[in-house]
């Protein structure tokens, strides 16, 4: 993992945290709930301490906020501009909340499209993954020794199965720059997308039993830098949910059918293929088509 | 041609890449490895979809010495790919570093009989061009290749790892009924039943029978459902629906409202007026711009593009 050579370089870390603030979400939960539960108050000031703590545990640490809504992805904090923007009289804190109020009130006056009638309510969290992915790169390429990143994915809202692919990719590339994605399920449901993120690249993932107490969660298991989990017994997945989403109806299945040319997922039989256009002949197969075995020799 | 620090070190980082790289290119295929040394070929993984068990196999046979035997590598070769369905697709890559063989027949037996099994060979060659490997390639439809040097030999033995094209065409179009198990806890002890043996942690469960099974993808004993992992798919997904190429937007158009700084990494880029350095491309769909190095990675690693995913979806995938 931490291949540093220069010591005490393999405890600076980078932290890009995605926020959920999905409007349905926590808009919902404060009618429904009430006072109880955690609020949107809570869970911005537990993600502002978090922040902080970040920032005061190494004075070379960077952490970076993504926020994603229903409609749109931002970057609202980044530790790097501290002081090239804003002068002396405005904390990191107060900047973080002054850009996430902003950031709500631009998505709040995004024009919704005329004919969409059934509002898409899911988080673009496959947005705020790929940028936030792009922003490490950065990291990565800039040649000198840098801090080990990772990525904090705090979502709510459950799973939007439209995203799978777009998810998938990007988690795919942050396993090939070996950046490990810590994801966090706020809301009140498990999410398999978030499980096999964390499952691929390395990360922990976590449903937190109380979110009240989501600041405790985020200080003990997210806070700690990737050197020091090595030493530390960190919370361990009950399980891996590995289902996917059918590409025909965005719906989540644990059983389905492949299509052997280009590895669509379908819910259900059809007699072609929507997405490269096959045809399935009647004959049953017993075993997939596209197998290509091969035998590599290596000689000494 | 020697290679530092020797060449078996070398061979080895380029078959570790190479196995990676040809299961996320070939999610459902399956790979073997052996080895040629003392004029015996050595069985050393069987046909299996895990790029882990092979590479761990690989990292502890790494002793050399004595002579090669092409023969000998073919025939063990052909015998593990006898096990294959007649629609499967095989191949043979070997990466041979001796100069001669050693046989102990005659090698142009072996050579028809590869030809009639339908077994394509491709040889990496590491010295000086052999004919007989030549004269094997071009039998049976391979590629044969020299390295010069080791980022030279990298780069044909991962020209290996993409299906070759006849196949997708001739490959025959199928359903096929999958399932996608859950992985169990990692403390849970449970039987599994391709083996028989108590495990703890690391099971998958089938979907269907509920038994339990130790490694993907594979064949429920119970239910005789095909059990993939999802993730495995999805690798090869980013095919189906590419990323369209980002156009170059000219600055000479003096643009008055032009982002200040890349979408994807937060960077400077260059604006009209300045002699800065650097290009800015935008992307058709989303319209929003990015620079250079997010560019590639996009395109190249990443496979979305940060615009269009942070915009809702309606019919994106
Ligand atoms: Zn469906
Ligand atoms: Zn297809
Ligand atoms: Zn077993
Ligand atoms: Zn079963
Ligand atoms: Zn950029
Ligand atoms: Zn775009």
């Amino acid at each position: 993992m931490a291949k540093s050579n220069d010591i005490g370089q393999d405890d600076v870390s980078q932290v890009v945290i995605l926020l959920d603030v999905n409007p349905y979400f926590w808009g919902r939960k404060s009618i429904e709930s009430g006072s109880s539960g955690l609020t949107f108050n809570q869970f911005m000031q537990s993600v502002v301490l978090f922040v902080n703590s970040i920032l005061l545990l190494n004075n070379l640490n960077e952490a970076a906020v993504v926020a994603f809504g229903t409609r749109s992805c931002r970057f609202v904090f980044n530790s790097k501009l501290q002081g090239r923007n804003d002068k002396l009289h405005s904390s990191p804190s107060s900047r973080l909340l002054k850009h996430i109020d902003e950031f709500l009130n631009t998505e709040d006056a995004l024009p919704t499209s005329m004919e969409q009638t059934n509002i898409n309510e899911s988080s673009l969290l496959s947005g705020a993954l790929s940028l936030a992915l792009c922003y490490i790169q950065r990291t990565l390429k800039s040649g000198q020794p840098h801090p080990q990143p990772r990525v904090l994915c705090l979502q709510c809202k459950s799973d939007a199965p439209q995203q799978y692919v777009a998810i998938m990719n990007a988690v795919f590339s942050a396993q090939r720059s070996m950046i490990p994605i810590d994801t966090c399920a706020v809301g009140t449901e498990h999410s398999a997308f978030l499980q096999q993120a964390a499952h691929i690249t390395g990360g922990i993932y976590m449903k937190p039993s109380m979110p009240e107490g989501i600041f405790q969660y985020l200080t003990v298991v997210f806070a700690t830098d990737l050197h020091s989990r090595r030493f530390l017994q960190l919370p361990r997945p009950a399980g891996v949910d590995f289902r996917a989403s059918c590409f025909c109806h965005k719906k989540t299945i644990d059983m389905g059918y492949i299509c052997s040319v280009c590895l669509s997922i379908f819910c259900k039989k059809r007699s072609s293929c929507s997405t490269c256009g096959a045809n399935f002949s009647q004959r049953q197969p017993t075993s997939i088509g596209l197998k290509r075995k091969s035998a590599t020799i290596t000689l000494s | 041609m020697d290679f530092r620090p020797n060449n078996i070190a070398v061979v080895a980082n380029a078959v570790e890449s190479f196995i990676r790289e040809f299961f996320d290119q070939n999610p459902l295929s399956h790979l073997g490895l052996i080895t040629i040394r003392n004029g015996v070929a050595k069985r050393i993984t069987e046909l299996s979809g895990n790029p882990e068990a092979h590479i761990r196999a690989l990292r502890s046979n790494m002793e050399c010495g004595g002579d090669a035997s092409l023969q000998n590598a073919l025939d063990l070769a052909r015998e593990v790919l006898a096990q294959i369905p007649s629609y499967g697709y095989r191949e043979v890559l070997i990466i041979y570093s001796a100069l001669s063989t050693c046989d102990p027949g005659d090698i142009m037996d072996t050579l028809t009989k590869c030809k009639g099994a339908k077994i394509r060979c491709s040889i990496v060659g590491l010295s000086a061009e052999i004919y007989i490997c030549k004269l094997l390639c071009e039998q049976t439809g391979g590629v044969y290749s020299v390295a010069l040097n080791e980022s030279h030999l990298n780069d044909l033995v991962f020209e290996h790892a993409p299906p070759p094209p006849a196949l997708a065409e001739s490959a025959i179009a199928s359903l096929v009924r999958m399932g996608f198990p859950e992985r169990v806890s990692e403390d849970a002890v449970a039987l599994c039943a391709c083996h028989k043996q108590v495990k703890v942690g690391g099971c998958y469960t089938c979907p269907r029978c509920r038994a339990r099974v130790c490694e993907l993808p594979t064949e429920c004993n119970i239910c005789q459902l095909t059990l993939v992992s999802s993730p495995h798919l999805a690798r090869s997904y980013h095919h189906l629906f590419p990323v369209p190429v980002f156009e170059e937007v000219l600055l000479n158009l003096a643009h008055s409202k032009l982002p200040n700084v890349c979408f994807g990494c937060q960077q400077d880029l260059p604006i009209g007026g300045s002699k800065e350095l650097g290009v800015r491309v935008a992307c058709p769909k989303c319209k929003q711009h990015f620079c250079f190095d997010c560019d590639v990675y996009i395109h190249e690693s990443l496979h979305n593009c940060p615009g269009c995913e942070s915009l809702p979806h309606e019919s994106n995938v």
